[in-house]
């Protein structure tokens, strides 16, 4: 009985995935094309000092020893939400520099590609941040007793790395992979960007 | 209905055969290549013994077997080349994926026991395991390029759609056409053709024009650049 239910969820889920992959063909013929002003407008500040000193061991270190155990669990929390808001750009920059790529690549040609270096930075980026917030999402529904019986649990500096991506990192990647893109528009597409900004 | 019907996946696949060589993506896809010469190396040969039933039969289920090896080694190669092992547990899911699809086959054989013995009830249910392995991981690559916007045109993921719908339809075939038993053997083997077919004119879409790599820069350039996307990146903070 079960594997049946498996069986036809499976089935279900896959005949659903066609008939998405029926509309994405459907839609990008008619659907308009991104240009690129609108997707450069999408992206949203992420201050990399800020996100480089929320990870900061020392910094955890020093509100440890500088503020009350109740202090620092409030503070904690406090750079948490922060956190979780950089992250939220971080995701959603990842997100429209792979929309960026595939306007740049062209979505209606034919011709099928790998993905650039930029998706792969991207990628990697959105991995990061999807199990960091996660991560960061268990910390944020405890009470704050919970800091107490973990207490290097809530060090911020532990989500330096998550799911073996480096954050800081990944995110200088997508950057450095984003101006490569930017190298590779045409002088119209760069003039039109400069005009649009 | 005439019998050249069930030779027109042999041809698509010739064609499809011809682009990959064309495009050298034998390269890219080994296994896959592998899995389209088979195709056509095995369709040959049925047809060359179509009309001594011992030889086709014995023909017959070789080339399924080997179908079905080689759709779990093409399966493993669209895997890796989407899902590269960034954490260590990600390894784990493609034996998940095989161990739940053997499960499921067995579950299926269970209640609908194959109409074959010995050796054939095996590569009977090794069939199914195959396709469940293929819908599955169709659905996964499909819930992963939506959720992380992955760019659908790769030759990994065209693989996968058309693994995908062909495994589909002839689990759906087999799964509702066991119920009615042998009175749909037309239907069945009808929806099969048409579905490689149209499984196999994807992997033509897919295939039709090379990928583009893209080709390593001056990293001076990329440094003159990166400076420019910075200042294009300042500027938008001072219009919020």
């Amino acid at each position: 009985m079960f594997s049946q239910i498996l069986t036809w969820l499976i089935l279900a889920s896959s005949v659903l995935e066609l008939v998405y992959l029926l509309y994405l063909a459907w839609s990008s013929t008619r659907v308009p094309k991104l240009v690129l002003s609108d997707v450069v407008h999408f992206l949203y500040p992420v201050d990399l000092s800020l996100l480089a000193g929320l990870l900061d061991p020392a910094t955890d270190l020093q509100l440890r020893w500088s503020l009350s155990p109740r202090g620092y669990r409030e503070e904690q929390r406090r750079r948490m939400r922060l956190y979780r808001q950089l992250l939220l750009r971080m995701a959603h920059n990842s997100s429209v520099l792979a929309e960026f790529d595939n306007a740049v690549r062209g979505y209606n040609n034919l011709v099928a590609g790998p993905g650039s270096k930029l998706q792969e930075a991207a990628l990697n980026v959105r991995i990061y941040c999807t199990f960091a917030r996660v991560r960061l999402r268990v910390w944020l529904s405890l009470p704050l007793c919970a800091f107490g019986v973990a207490p290097h649990g809530a060090d911020l500096a532990r989500l330096r790395k998550a799911a073996t991506v480096d954050g800081l990192r990944a995110y200088e990647a997508m950057k450095t992979a984003a101006a490569e893109a930017f190298a590779r528009l045409q002088p119209t597409e760069l003039d039109a960007l400069a005009r649009n900004l | 209905m005439n019998p050249l019907v069930w030779y027109i996946p042999l041809g698509l696949l010739a064609i499809l055969l011809g682009l990959l060589l064309r495009d050298r993506a034998y390269k890219v896809c080994p296994w896959f290549f592998a899995y389209v010469a088979f195709g056509v190396a095995a369709d040959v040969a049925r047809f060359l013994v179509r009309n001594h039933s011992q030889a086709y039969k014995a023909t017959y289920w070789v080339t399924e077997a080997g179908y079905c090896i080689l759709g779990i080694l093409v399966m493993h190669e669209v895997f890796r080349a989407v899902l590269r092992a960034r954490v260590w547990w990600t390894r784990l899911i493609f034996p998940i994926i095989l161990l739940t699809a053997v499960v499921l086959s067995l579950a299926h054989a269970h209640a609908v026991p194959p109409q074959v013995g010995g050796l054939l009830y095996y590569i009977v249910a090794g069939e199914i395991a195959v396709r469940f392995v293929q819908v599955l991981i169709f659905v996964g690559l499909g819930a992963l390029a939506a959720f992380f916007g992955l760019r659908w045109r790769q030759y990994p993921l065209g693989i996968a759609a058309g693994f995908g719908l062909y495994s589909t339809v002839a689990l759906l075939s087999t799964i509702k056409f066991s119920d009615f038993g042998t009175r749909f053997q037309f239907w069945w083997d009808m929806t099969s053709v048409v579905s490689y077919s149209l499984a196999v004119l994807i992997w033509i879409w897919f295939f039709r024009a090379p990928q583009e790599e893209e080709s390593p820069l001056d990293p001076e350039l990329v440094a003159r650049y990166t400076a420019v996307l910075e200042q294009y990146l300042k500027y938008i903070r001072r219009m919020r």
